[in-house]
Order: structure tokens, then C-alpha cells, then sequence
């Protein structure tokens, strides 16, 4: 408890010095923020053809899809927040700058993850995917109780677990094959898949996206969970899957640092 | 040997060395392709799509295809090379040779471009055969000739579009993170995502205003047939214009890009 | 009792050839031939409580490596090592406390921000008490003498400010163990001084145990009594730096002045003629020689002056750098 106190105050400090240091240059601060709403417009066009064309039969009207596409947006938001870290690690391994944080008496995965903090993609993707969820879950006439509402923020945050882990896997293989290049490119693509709700994707994919490649996981169980179409086994394999690649990251990180340790010079 | 030929044989070995993560980017291309078709496929089979689209699920679908290649083939990508060749002083090494820095990129990128083309050609072939075969598309000799011209312009059309966005750099240092941005903005107003003509005729009007539905969604309308020759004809007129234009806008932008690149001292 | 331990310490890591061309591309895909580089071959010394040693050697002698091993970043194919108590690789919190390590060519420091707000950061990470915190700072700052620069960006402060920063926040947790690789490279001499001139002083006041690494001898000089030299991975001296003359067979210079020129061949009958030119000239001789081979000189040339010094420290340095491994 003590311990995740003082992680918790260091993330305190690594956000307010991101800041500060973003804001050191202030017109790459809203390059930055223009950049991401440059994506985000591309991500609200999906939602301008659904509307447009207005699926209004079946579970998922065009609100519904709005509340998905909200949570698709702050998601992005969250792992935009920590991205520049996983897509330096490759280029840290490589230079040896890992030395000197293998020496501080911190964790090294959350001082090399989570050093530096994106705020300039979050804020955008804060506000428009908030917006989004509620004006979704409102005009779909969702429930608005407290069940609801927990319930869709607990799996917010289980998703914001596993797409850390999941995420930061194929970076980790920098550790032994150097560069990672194209895997990075391929993975972002994997998390656009998202765009859309899960359940316009036919079965075997959807089966696959849960399961094996669980990214669904991450941005469709809180919408579902409100919806009520989360079944309890699925709410387990919800919370399960993300303590388990949440574990599975840790091993490899730990794996991956004995190899930067031993093969080095 | 004249440097351009040299230049663009050096193009084509790039891409050639490069070849793995030419492999990765079209296999990320099926990505977008694999969520866009689910997409278009919900849409039509929950909706009254096709009637407010104006396109029908089978177009739509050979569209989402099509765009997807005929991007891959006119996307420029060298504007992150010119950002950092102005950024970090590479250009002298341009500027005191006697070359011209535009030709010497445009012969390199479309050096870089012909691989791709033999990768993407049978692809593009494979679609508009399967096109005519189901969707009955009016397909002659001439219309695709007319196809390859146009895709030729459109990536003339590219190349200066994004080499006046990578000359911001000028004014602009470090804005790594807008080139995405940008690159991607332009993707989808060029119609490379989705036809841009399904957003209603007044947006439509715009669009044919503006020179980015000339790079992709011009193209791809000749191939899967929606435009008459009339349509074609004027927009041939269009690309030649916008080529004509941004070639011109490139040229002011470079002169009082140097002067400053000069100032500042590189 | 031995602050720092270390006892047949062996590092190896393989890597692997490569030929030009896709050819060797694809052949590699197949087969590789892997290649193993011994970094460091059995090295032992120790050191002791307060102490400050020099770690020397040519470029690519396994100095930096053993560094690493001492301070954890490394694991050692083989050996033992020590360091306060510690087995250094298996990283134990209390470990990283009690040791710090700088590295002239690495930067810890966030580069926007004031260097203050680093040494903050550090603070939180060793979880050091606040007065113990504003204490340490100051008096390092003072020392240092950079207590106006603290609150500059770190991008506008010159390279030796910057070093000078990055010392302060390495010494935050007040490490008991400090390691320093290279820690005035590529500094102006008087920025080399002051750092010397800290380094010194820190050490006497707060008895902490150093090991520093250097290409440059006036650091080493100021600061060490003691080297350890390794070339090729293997110890090739461990001793005080007074000695490393006299374990080279004690070789001395005898500069002479004379009233008038003379010829080279009635020089060289007194030992090898390093320098002549008209009336001046410089013999090397061995130490037990020095006597009679002044009084034989003052008897057979004219001699008006001369001075005896012991063949400058970087020259007899360079001699175990150049030598295949071999303990004198």
C-alpha cells in the first residue's frame, strides 16, 4: 500500500514535469493537440457515415455506436498518454540509455513506461470521447444508475490495464531483435479495429478479438457492460484477461531485462 | 549517365531495400480494408444505406478496394526526408551541387514507386476484373488507359501537394507530429477512405473545388465506372490545373523558404 | 574491512558476423556464426572504505563494463563481486540507496526543465526526507558553485554546468558508493578543475568510496593515489600511482644544459638520448644510474645545469596500455 502510494506520487510528479516541459514550447503543445485532432476528425467521420445512414434496426442503433466510438476516443487518449515511451524503447535499448534508470530503486518498467506523458494527444481525445459516451449513452437511453456508471468506468479501467500490457509486448521484443519497425505500424493498425464496434464483426473475428488478440476487450466490455449484453462469465474473462496480460508483460519485461543485462556490454 | 536517371534508379533500389516494411505497410492496409468492408456491410444490411449513399453495397465495397491500392500508389511519404533535409541542414549538401532539390526528389520517389507498382497493379487488375464479373462494370481498353493516365497525374498531383506541406518547414521546425496528422487529413479528403461524395451534394460541390478528390477519388470513379466521359474530361482539366497550381506555389514557397533557410543559417 | 570486492570478475557477450550483401543476409537467416568477445577476463581487486581509485586502460579495455557490473546494470558471466555488502546484480532496493553512478556521455537530467526539478525527482524516487533534501542541496550547490543555475533550463546551461548537475543529482541519496565514468569528458580545463576540485573535497568530507574512470591523467593524478589498469579485459596493474615508474624499472630524465654543443655519439654513451638540440639535451636512465652517471658527465662534457624528473605518468601508463597482458 505504502508502495503504490509512492508509485502513485511519482506518476504525480512524471505528469506535472511533462507538463512543464511540453509547455516549454507552446506552439509544439498545440501542434501537438491540432495533431491529434487531425485524427480524431478521421475518427468522427465514421461516426458522420453512421449517422448518415443511420443503422437504426437491430441492437446497435447509430447512438449506440456513438457511446463505442466516445469510448474508442478516450481510449486512445489514455494509451496516447504513455505511447512515446513504448515507441522510444527500441531506440533506448539500442543507444544502452536503459543504465541509468536500471540503477534507481524503482520498478524499471513503470520508470521506462511511464516517464514522459503525452498531454497535448490526451486532452483532445479527453474531451471528445467524453462528450461522445455521454451524449451515446444518453440519447440511446441507456440506464443512468450508479451499477451503470461504475460499472462502465471499472471496465474502462480494466481495459486501460490491458491495453498497456497487450500494447507493450511487441515493443519489448526490441530487447532481441533490435528494431521492431513495421510490428509497431501493424500493431497500431490492430487498435483501430476498435473504430467500430465489436458487434458489427462477424463471429470468428469477434471470437478472435476477444480471445486470442483480446483488443475488443479493451474499448467494447464498458459499453457492453451498459447495454447488458455482458454476460457474468464475459465480465470474468473481462477483468481476468487484463490481470493476466497485465502479469504476462511483467514477465516478459523481466525476461527482456535479463537479456539487456547479460548480452550487453 | 544523366544524375535524374541515376536518381531514379536509386529510387527503385530503395524500395527494394526497404522491402519488408513495404510488406508490413500493405499488410497494415488490410486492416483498415477488413473494418471498413465489416462496416459498409452492417451499414447496408441495418439501413436504408445505398438510397442516401448513392452507392450501391457492391460499389461501395470494389470503392473501399480500390482506393486503398490506388493510395498505396500515389501516397507520397518523402515529406518526412525534405522536413528533416531543412531541419537539419542536409539540404546544403543539395544546394551546392547543380541539381534542382524538386526534380531530384520527384525521380527518386518515382523510382521508389515502380516495385510497388507491380505488386499493386495485379492487385488493382484483380479487383476490377471481379468489379466487371459481378457488378457488370462498363469497362473498355480506352477507360483503362484513361485509368493509368490519370493515376499518373494524380501522383504528379500528390508529390507537389505534399513536397508544398514538407516545405512548411521552413517556418515550421518540429512539426513531426502534424506531418501524420496531415498526411492522413489529406488521405481522407482525397476520398482514399471513403467516397467523399456521400456526405451530400453541397459537400460534394466543395470537393470538386478542391484539388485533393483529384489524387484518389477521381481515379477510382474512372476505374469502377460512376463517371461519363464528360465527367472525365473536366476532371483530367481539373488535375492538369491543380498540378499547374501547386507546381506554382511550391516555386514561392521554395524561393522564400531559402532566404530564410539562408538567414537562420540552416 | 573491503568496501568493494571484486574476485576473478569474467564478463563475455556474443555477437555475430555478418558478411556485406543480401547474400550474407540470408545466409545469416540460416546460420549464424556466433562469435564471443570476453569484455572482461579475470579481474580482482578490491577497495576499500574512503577510498578513491582510478580504473584505467585504453578504449575498449572492459572499464565502463566492469563499472556496470559493479553497479548492477550488468550481470558477469562469472566471478564475485561485493560492494557494501551487496551482490551488485540482484538489484535489492537497499543496493541502489547506497551506490550512485555518472556517466560523462549519458544524461539523467530532464532537458526542459530546471535541473532543480530533476534533483526533486530523484529525491522522490530515493524517497529522501525533506530536510535532508534541502541539506544535501544546498551544501552540494555551493560546492559546486551553481547555485544560480539551478533554476535554468538544463538545455541552456553549457556542457560542464550540465555535468556539474549531473553529479549533484546522483549525489542526492548520498550514496556511500560512487561511480564516475569519464566524468570530464569532453570539458574546458577549467571545468575539468572545479569538478576535480569538488571531487576531492566531497570525498574527504563525506569519506564516500570512489572508483573513476578517466582518458584524463590530471584528473587522475589529483584525485587518486591509487590505480588499477586493465588492458584487453585482464588487470595489468593494481598499486599506487607513485609506483607504476618504478615497477616499469624506475626510469628517470636527465635534462642537461652545456656550454657548447656536442656530438650525439659522446651523449649516448650515458643512457638513450630522448631529445637534442645545440646545447640542450634529454637522456632516459634508470634510477639506480642517476649518481654515477652525473658524475661521469661532469667529468667528460661541459656540463652547466641539469634537472633529474621521473618519466611523466601518462607515458608509463601508456606502456602498460600498449602491452599484451602481463602483471610485471
Amino acid at each position: 500500500m505504502k508502495k503504490l502510494c509512492h508509485y502513485l506520487r511519482l506518476l504525480g510528479v512524471f505528469a506535472k514535469f511533462s507538463l512543464m516541459s511540453v509547455l516549454e514550447y507552446r506552439i509544439n503543445f498545440f501542434a501537438g493537440m491540432l495533431a491529434e485532432m487531425g485524427w480524431m476528425a478521421v475518427k468522427l467521420l465514421y461516426v458522420a457515415i453512421v449517422y448518415r445512414t443511420g443503422a437504426s434496426i437491430g441492437l446497435l442503433t447509430a447512438d449506440h455506436i456513438l457511446l463505442f466510438i466516445g469510448t474508442y476516443v478516450l481510449m486512445t487518449g489514455f494509451f496516447m498518454l504513455y505511447f512515446g515511451n513504448l515507441a522510444s524503447l527500441p531506440g533506448m535499448v539500442q543507444q544502452g540509455e536503459l543504465d541509468l534508470y536500471l540503477v534507481k530503486p524503482v520498478s524499471l518498467q513503470f520508470l521506462v513506461t511511464l516517464r514522459r506523458l503525452d498531454f497535448p494527444f490526451f486532452i483532445p481525445n479527453l474531451i471528445a470521447g467524453s462528450v461522445m459516451i455521454v451524449t451515446g449513452w444518453r440519447r440511446a437511453g441507456l440506464p443512468v444508475t450508479w451499477a451503470a456508471v461504475l460499472g462502465f468506468l471499472f471496465f474502462l479501467a480494466c481495459g486501460c490495464l490491458l491495453a498497456y500490457s497487450l500494447f507493450l509486448l511487441p515493443y519489448l521484443l526490441a530487447f532481441w531483435t533490435v528494431s521492431v519497425g513495421g510490428i509497431g505500424d501493424l500493431t497500431a493498425a490492430l487498435w483501430d479495429f476498435n473504430n467500430m464496434p465489436q458487434l458489427i464483426y462477424n463471429k470468428w473475428i469477434q471470437r478472435i478479438g476477444t480471445f486470442l488478440l483480446p483488443v475488443f476487450v479493451i474499448t467494447n466490455f464498458p459499453g457492453l457492460f451498459v447495454m447488458g449484453e455482458l454476460p457474468p462469465g464475459m465480465m470474468l474473462w473481462g477483468m481476468g484477461v487484463s490481470v493476466l496480460f497485465f502479469f504476462l508483460s511483467r514477465l516478459v519485461f523481466q525476461r527482456a531485462l535479463k537479456r539487456y543485462s547479460s548480452a550487453s556490454s | 549517365m544523366n544524375p535524374y536517371l541515376c536518381v531514379f534508379r536509386m529510387g527503385i533500389e530503395k524500395a527494394l531495400e526497404y522491402r519488408t516494411g513495404f510488406v508490413l505497410s500493405m499488410a497494415s492496409a488490410a486492416f483498415p480494408i477488413l473494418i471498413q468492408t465489416t462496416m459498409w456491410n452492417y451499414l447496408y444490411a441495418n439501413g436504408d444505406a445505398a438510397r442516401i449513399m448513392g452507392y450501391s453495397h457492391g460499389q461501395i465495397l470494389i470503392y473501399t478496394l480500390l482506393a486503398t491500392l490506388v493510395s498505396q500508389l500515389v501516397s507520397a511519404g518523402f515529406e518526412w526526408e525534405v522536413n528533416s533535409d531543412i531541419k537539419n541542414g542536409g539540404l546544403n549538401k543539395y544546394l551546392v551541387r547543380p541539381v534542382a532539390y524538386r526534380k531530384y526528389c520527384l525521380l527518386s520517389v518515382m523510382g521508389q514507386k515502380v516495385p510497388r507498382f507491380f505488386v499493386v497493379g495485379p492487385a488493382m487488375a484483380f479487383v476490377i476484373g471481379f468489379g466487371v464479373w459481378i457488378l457488370h462494370l462498363p469497362l473498355s481498353a480506352v477507360r483503362i488507359a484513361v485509368f493509368l493516365g490519370s493515376l499518373f497525374l494524380a501522383f504528379v498531383l500528390n508529390f507537389f501537394l505534399f513536397y508544398c506541406v514538407a516545405l512548411l518547414g521552413f517556418w515550421l521546425t518540429d512539426v513531426d507530429k502534424l506531418f501524420g496528422t496531415v498526411s492522413i487529413v489529406l488521405t481522407v479528403l482525397s476520398g482514399g477512405v471513403f467516397p467523399m461524395d456521400i456526405f451530400g451534394s453541397t459537400l460534394t460541390g466543395l470537393f470538386r473545388l478542391l484539388p485533393f478528390g483529384y489524387t484518389t477519388q477521381f481515379c477510382v470513379n474512372i476505374a469502377n465506372g460512376r463517371y461519363g466521359w464528360e465527367q472525365i474530361g473536366r476532371g483530367v482539366v481539373c488535375q492538369i490545373f491543380w498540378i499547374a497550381f501547386m507546381a506554382a506555389l511550391e516555386r514561392i514557397l521554395w524561393r522564400q523558404g531559402l532566404k530564410r533557410y539562408a538567414a537562420v543559417g540552416g | 574491512m573491503s568496501m568493494i570486492l571484486v574476485e576473478h570478475l569474467r564478463k563475455e557477450f556474443s555477437y555475430y558476423r555478418k558478411a556485406t550483401g543480401l547474400k550474407g543476409s540470408l545466409h545469416n537467416l540460416f546460420r549464424r556464426e556466433a562469435l564471443v568477445k570476453e569484455a572482461v577476463r579475470d579481474v580482482s581487486f578490491s577497495v576499500e572504505k574512503g577510498e578513491m581509485i582510478a580504473l584505467l586502460g585504453p578504449n575498449g579495455a572492459g572499464k565502463t563494463t566492469t563499472l556496470k557490473m559493479l553497479s548492477g546494470i550488468l550481470y558477469p558471466t562469472a566471478g564475485k563481486v561485493e560492494v557494501g555488502g551487496f551482490i551488485p546484480w540482484e538489484r535489492k532496493d537497499a543496493f541502489k540507496r547506497r551506490i550512485s553512478i555518472v556517466m560523462g556521455q549519458k544524461n539523467q537530467l530532464w532537458w526542459d526543465l530546471p535541473a532543480s526539478d530533476s534533483f526533486y525527482l530523484n529525491k522522490c524516487i530515493f524517497g529522501v526526507e525533506d530536510s535532508v533534501y534541502r541539506q544535501v542541496v544546498e551544501e552540494l550547490a555551493d560546492l559546486l558553485d551553481v547555485r544560480e543555475l539551478m533554476n535554468v533550463q538544463v538545455r541552456r546551461l553549457s556542457l560542464g554546468e550540465r555535468m556539474k548537475m549531473e553529479i549533484l543529482a546522483a549525489l542526492i541519496h548520498r550514496p556511500e558508493i560512487l561511480f564516475l565514468d569519464e566524468p570530464t569528458i569532453g570539458l574546458d580545463i577549467l571545468s575539468q578543475q572545479r569538478i576535480r576540485e569538488f571531487l576531492k573535497e566531497y570525498n574527504e568530507k563525506s569519506q564516500t568510496t570512489v572508483i573513476l574512470t578517466s582518458h584524463n591523467m590530471a584528473d587522475v593524478k589529483a584525485l587518486c593515489r591509487r590505480a588499477v589498469i586493465i588492458n584487453q579485459g585482464q588487470l595489468v596493474y593494481d598499486g599506487s600511482l607513485s609506483d607504476v615508474n618504478r615497477v616499469l624499472g624506475d626510469r628517470r630524465l636527465l635534462s642537461v644544459k652545456l656550454s657548447e654543443p656536442v656530438k650525439a655519439e659522446s651523449l649516448r654513451r650515458f643512457g638513450r638520448v630522448r631529445e637534442q638540440e645545440e646545447t640542450r639535451a634529454v637522456l632516459e636512465l634508470s634510477g639506480s644510474r642517476v649518481r654515477e652517471t652525473i658524475g661521469a658527465m661532469f667529468a667528460e662534457l661541459p656540463v652547466e645545469d641539469f634537472t633529474v624528473t621521473e618519466v611523466p605518468l601518462e607515458e608509463s601508463i601508456s606502456i602498460f596500455y600498449r602491452k599484451e597482458a602481463a602483471m610485471p
